[in-house]
């Protein structure tokens, strides 16, 4: 009940767009419940609705009906300095690009965050992020910049920038996509690791069958709606 | 800390962006910076070169009198020249003026001279306080020998010549003049020409028209003045601008005090100086405006073309949790750190030449400037001039990136994320 509670929680979820005079419905009456430390797919083909469910839960995007509730809280009627706020302490965020600062090196990129986290001093920044980079095994490579790693690494420090900050929920949009198969297996080793050592709940996108399998659960989508399990 | 290395970096990386921004800040502190300089040592450059015989300078004469001939001339009866009494009190009361630098009274009159072969030649002349000749007369004048001294009745050959070197006096010579007295009689009289300026060594392209100086003293001496009348009181402005203020209050004090009297300015009977001190002021101001406009727009368009091109960026920060505000605010710092580094290049650049002006002089002969500016001109620095201008850039550097910055600010994640 705990884990519910302090989840996630999606009631009646719709997203609908206009594109000219069409209005397409990316998400349809979206029922949902993630619990707390979870580690879930959203699976489905392109166009089924996962990025939108996604960009639902961290703000990104605002519903056209419906509810989202994070540990009991209506994250979606929250005022902008809430939701700003709430992106920063509550989420981190893994892209498909990787979307790291090209003229910051690993140390600063993954430091970026914690530029909004006055509470901390600079050494326990410091501390944090050096954690963080170790963590996800670039301790040689604190110094260089994006252009000198390669893929895998650096989609690693980008799931060091999104967990500098203990953040509660992870949302990873397709983060092995960019990735061949050994390196894709690598990196969410890597997410599951810190999934199971820090009870962080990760939901990621993926329509690949091998990356679906390394969840504990999947929730399937087609044409924006939950399939049956 | 953190978000001024984050704007550094940023700015190196868009290295031709950041150097458009820069160069274009720089031109335009360097240019604005050079030309609000001169503007204020041109005006004042001119109140004191021409002796302020010309520019910068007011009559305070017999209200009938019409001034409407070049530089001044005119033609005042007996009964229009001012008593010992109103020179003293007109000089006192220009004295309490904090724009005024001083006073003088002359006497101006025409005459006859008898030339070579007796031939009559009419000729303007100016009695004056010869000892503040070189004071009021400046470097304007290319001259050789020197003006009279105090208390010399001799005639000084004409600063201005013509074209016709046959009205040149010969220097050593001496010649019967017919000179007015206070009773309007003309007298004989031997003048010597002692000395001043020698035509024959003036440079050729000078133009001007040409009076004959006497000294105040000896002339009224001469020509058996009882007292000691003058046709005119002349004040001096520090600021050749400063005329508009301060001609007013001359006229009101007059007017309460001295309704028999007039103030002319001297833009009135030599509108074309004024014409070229007004010209170059509205010329410099027209072109900083200009200068600004354009730092301004092109700084708000490059701006604008950085957060296009850093969408992801900006999408990203936003998702990480970065509110609009710190997005604003980085791309003002990015902005403002260029302009100000282009700004203060662009001070240092024009401090530097303005002081090796200065200490070298700007040396021209070229006519027109030399009306304006003489030979020898030195600019100097404007305390008050460098606060102002280095004011409007910061202004411009903080300004002119925070609209696109905002707009930046507000653009939403979803579409910023979406164009990468």
């Amino acid at each position: 009940m705990a884990a519910v509670k302090n989840g996630i929680t999606l009631r009646a979820l719709c997203k609908e767009y206009r594109l000219g005079k069409t209005t397409v419905a990316a998400l349809c009456n979206v029922d949902l419940e993630i619990r707390s430390g979870s580690f879930v797919c959203v699976a489905g083909p392109s166009g089924s609705g996962k990025t939108t469910l996604l960009n639902l839960i961290g703000l990104i995007d605002t519903p056209t009906s419906g509810t989202v509730h994070v540990a009991g809280e209506d994250i979606q009627g929250l005022p902008e300095k809430l939701r700003t706020r709430y992106r920063s302490r509550t989420l981190g965020f893994i892209f498909q690009s990787f979307n790291l600062l090209p003229v910051l090196d690993v140390f600063e990129n993954v430091h970026l965050p914690l530029i909004l986290h006055r509470e901390l001093s600079a050494e326990e920044k410091k501390d944090r992020v050096m954690e963080m980079i170790g963590a996800v095994g670039l301790a040689d490579h604190v110094r260089h910049k994006p252009f000198e790693l390669s893929g895998g690494q650096r989609q690693r420090v980008a799931i060091a920038r999104a967990l500098v900050t203990h953040p509660r929920i992870v949302l990873a949009d397709e983060p092995t996509a960019n990735l061949d198969s050994r390196t894709g297996a690598e990196v969410l080793d890597l997410m599951v690791r810190i999934n199971a050592e820090r009870g962080t709940t990760f939901i990621f996108s993926s329509h690949d069958p091998k990356v679906m399998e390394r969840a504990a659960r999947v929730v399937r989508l087609h044409d924006g709606q939950v399939e049956a399990a | 800390m953190e978000r001024l290395s984050l704007c550094i970096r940023n700015l190196g990386r868009h290295a031709w962006r950041t150097r458009i921004i820069v160069l274009i800040a720089l031109l335009g502190a360097f240019l604005t910076f050079v030309f609000e300089n001169l503007i204020d040592d041109i005006s004042r450059k001119q109140s004191d070169m021409f002796g302020r015989a010309f520019s910068g300078h007011f009559l305070v004469l017999d209200k009938e009198i019409e001034t409407r001939n070049t530089f001044g001339f005119y033609y005042a009866r007996p009964e229009q020249m001012m008593d010992p009494g109103q020179v003293t009190r007109v000089r006192r009361f220009l004295g309490s003026l904090p724009e005024v630098s001083g006073s003088q009274e002359r006497i101006i009159f025409s005459g006859l001279y008898y030339g070579e072969k007796d031939a009559e030649r009419g000729f303007r002349g100016v009695a004056m306080d010869m000892g503040a000749y070189a004071q009021n007369f400046t470097d304007m004048y290319v001259a050789r020998g020197r003006p009279l001294g105090v208390g010399e009745q001799g005639a000084c050959a004409p600063s201005w010549y013509e074209f016709e070197q046959k009205k040149n006096l010969a220097i050593g010579q001496r010649y019967v003049f017919l000179l007015p007295n206070r009773n309007g009689e003309f007298v004989d009289r031997e003048v010597l020409a002692k000395g001043g300026i020698d035509y024959h060594s003036m440079p050729k392209d000078a133009i001007g028209i040409s009076s004959i100086f006497f000294d105040l003293d000896g002339f009224r001496a001469m020509v058996g003045y009882e007292r000691p009348d003058a046709t005119e009181v002349v004040g001096f402005l520090k600021d050749a601008r400063t005329s508009g203020r301060v001609l007013p209050r001359v006229q009101q004090w007059l007017a309460a005090n001295e309704p028999g009297l007039k103030v002319v300015s001297w833009r009135e009977y030599a509108p074309i100086f004024a014409e070229i001190v007004l010209g170059f002021d509205v010329a410099l101001k027209t072109l900083e405006g200009i200068l600004l406009a354009i730092c301004v727009l092109l700084v708000v368009k490059l701006t604008t073309f950085s957060i296009i091109e850093r969408y992801s960026e900006i999408g990203t920060l936003r998702a990480m949790g970065f509110s609009r505000g710190d997005i604003a605010f980085q791309f003002t710092l990015e902005g403002f750190l260029a302009i100000a580094a282009g700004s203060a290049i662009g001070f240092l650049l024009a401090a530097g030449l303005i002081g090796a002006l200065h200490a070298t002089g700007v040396h021209n002969h070229a006519i027109f400037f030399s009306y304006m500016i003489g030979d020898g001109f030195r600019p100097s620095f404007h305390s008050a001039k460098v606060v102002r201008v280095a004011g409007v850039f910061l202004a411009v550097a903080l300004l002119a990136p925070l609209l696109p910055a905002i707009q930046g600010g507000r653009l939403s994640i979803l579409r910023t994320l979406e164009k990468r």
